[in-house]
């Protein structure tokens, strides 16, 4: 695998992504909304709380958590619908006749556009959380692995939707995968609430799901760092990005002679 | 030297198949809703035990009505579809198992389907593209210069190609396509949507690319004109089949039994009616007649009347080339089409 190349297709989608930079802007000023509306009711639920404490979460790390996730999980845009379509109407077939990996190609060429898109909700996700409730304290050396574990969350997430995006040629539409995949990861993924809140039973099934490794554990660990658990995350992140890259690999193998590609 | 290289096979494909599985409709609610659990099929055969081969620099049109088969035989020889049976190479490689090894040394322009990135300027989607076909950088920037000189594009490429015209982004989808000096160009529609003057521009292209670098181009259009000025040899295929496989020239005189010709002369008309002439209009200084060619010959008429009647002008009609094809679909001569 020529490196290179897919540097270059993030570099290329990077600076494409300028483009839509508006439209990342939008989507941040929603982000901010939702994180204005939680600031508020976390505020609520905290006041009733004598000890300023939920599970280890203080309303600051409470809030600021949420930034993180969100920044995460809205870094990638549509990949199912995008894929799944891709699949279904033929687009694919600009791809399949070029000297790369498909799935890869879309990863790195996604990884390029979800910089962009990151930074600006992280930015604009920050600066509501700081004006509602204040700064966060953490230690600015664990940033790095924050960024680590963030990356990671993030290609875990592209794995999963990816092959959600190739199984939608089966079913043909990708949108009710998508919806349905997005729920998941909102809820019982921890995207906008920690799993330490849910009850003990719940919690304990979400942890071990691979959605939990996307948002939570990158989040938590930004909020409540712990060298440990960021070791067994990291660990445990990429052993589940290594599974789903090989099921997508094979999934796409085998259903790409299916592809009956559209228009002509 | 192009005599030798002639003889190189770049394309061969033997006895070819693919079929679809298309979900047949089912009548009545209930039928409807369990269609889900078990689902009927019909198979749709989109390419039917075909075979062909093509030289180094040939250029060949691949014609058809809609759902003929045609772009399906292209997207199986450029690895994208996978056949259900025969075997298929292009540069002596097989198009599916050596798919990766294949992309390298084809070109594919689906007109449909642009490859440029549509916020970027041209240029950023070359560099992408030198990248991606690990091209030497060096080599890459000469041969992206002689490009865009060639096809006039100097003062677009830094534009976003969402601001350029159809035509203008036509020429930057050749020359990225062109980029990694591919042996065999595969052109699905190359002309689509275009204005007659882009059209001429982009034909005149093609047929300078092909006779400059010998690249072997296999195109399909529904525009008779890119066949007729572009394609050395037309292969017509219906119903995923080949009907005709010859050079123009011969379907010309094969199926171009009638000609339309009309004459005035500056003295009065010396004109003997003969078996073969259907006289449609004639006056003093006219004639408008039909010349059944398989009846006369076409060439010994014309130089006898040459010589007994003093010319003014003369225009000879042919039917255009669409109604050829039309008329070869109609026959549809199976397994004869030499």
């Amino acid at each position: 695998m020529s490196i290179s190349k897919y540097y270059f297709i993030t570099k290329t989608n990077f600076k494409n992504s300028f483009a839509y930079f508006y439209d990342s802007l939008f989507s941040a000023i929603f982000i901010a909304l939702i994180v204005f509306v939680f600031a508020n009711i976390w505020t609520v639920v905290f006041r009733a709380n004598p000890t300023g404490v939920i599970n280890g979460f203080t309303l600051q790390s409470m809030v600021w958590y949420l930034v993180v996730t969100e920044a995460i999980l809205t870094s990638q845009g549509r990949i199912i619908i995008q894929i799944g379509n891709e699949m279904i109407t033929g687009e694919i077939a600009n791809y399949l006749n070029k000297p790369y990996n498909y799935l890869f190609y879309k990863y790195f060429s996604t990884i390029g556009s979800s910089i962009t898109t990151f930074l600006i909700t992280i930015l604009v996700g920050g600066l509501t959380a700081f004006i509602f409730v204040g700064p966060v304290q953490i230690n600015p050396i664990i940033l790095p692995l924050i960024a680590i574990s963030c990356l990671l969350g993030i290609t875990l997430h592209f794995t999963l939707m990816s092959v959600l995006g190739i199984f939608a040629l089966w079913i043909e539409d990708a949108h009710s995968l998508a919806w349905l995949y997005q729920k998941v990861v909102l809820v019982i993924g921890g995207t906008l609430a920690p799993l330490d809140i849910f009850p003990a039973w719940l919690s304990a099934i979400c942890l071990v799901l691979p959605f939990s490794f996307i948002t939570y554990y990158p989040a938590k660990l930004f909020v409540l760092f712990n060298l440990n658990e960021f070791i067994q995350v990291t660990i445990i992140q990429i052993a589940w990005i290594v599974g789903a890259i090989i099921f997508a690999q094979i999934l796409f193998k085998v259903i790409s002679k299916r592809v009956s590609i559209n228009g002509g | 030297m192009f005599k030798q290289e002639k003889s190189i096979e770049m394309v061969s494909v033997t006895n070819l198949s693919k079929s679809f599985k298309l979900r047949t409709p089912q009548k009545g609610l209930a039928n409807k809703f369990f269609r889900y659990f078990k689902p009927q099929y019909r198979e749709l055969k989109a390419v039917n035990n075909i075979s062909f081969s093509l030289k180094k620099g040939e250029i060949v049109g691949f014609i058809g009505p809609n759902g003929a088969g045609k772009s399906t035989t292209l997207k199986i020889l450029s690895g994208i579809l996978f056949p259900d049976g025969g075997k298929v190479t292009v540069c002596g490689l097989d198009s599916q198992k050596n798919r990766k090894e294949l992309a390298y040394r084809i070109g594919t322009i689906f007109g449909q389907k642009p490859q440029l990135w549509f916020h970027l300027p041209a240029i950023d989607t070359f560099n992408l593209f030198s990248r991606i076909y690990e091209l030497d950088q060096k080599e890459y920037k000469k041969r992206r210069d002689y490009l865009v000189k060639r096809f006039e594009i100097e003062d677009i490429i830094t534009q976003p190609v969402r601001k350029l015209s159809l035509g203008q982004r036509m020429r930057c989808e050749f020359v990225l396509a062109l980029l990694h000096k591919p042996e065999v160009l595969f052109l699905d529609e190359p002309t689509i949507g275009m204005d007659v003057v882009i059209k001429k521009t982009i034909r005149e292209l093609i047929k300078q690319i092909n006779k400059e670098e010998r690249v072997t181009v296999i195109l399909t259009s529904h525009d008779m004109g890119d066949v007729e000025d572009i394609c050395e040899r037309v292969i017509v295929i219906n119903h995923g089949e080949i009907i005709y496989d010859d050079s123009l020239k011969k379907i010309k005189e094969k199926y171009v039994t009638k000609k339309i010709v009309r004459l005035q002369t500056n003295k009065p008309l010396v004109f003997t009616k003969r078996e073969g002439i259907k006289v449609i209009k004639k006056t003093e200084f006219e004639l408008e007649a039909e010349i059944d060619t398989t009846k006369v010959s076409f060439n010994k008429l014309a130089a006898g009347f040459f010589d007994k009647n003093d010319i003014e002008d003369v225009t000879i009609e042919e039917p255009p080339i669409e109604d050829i094809i039309e008329k070869i679909y109609k026959e549809k001569p199976k397994n004869s089409h030499k």
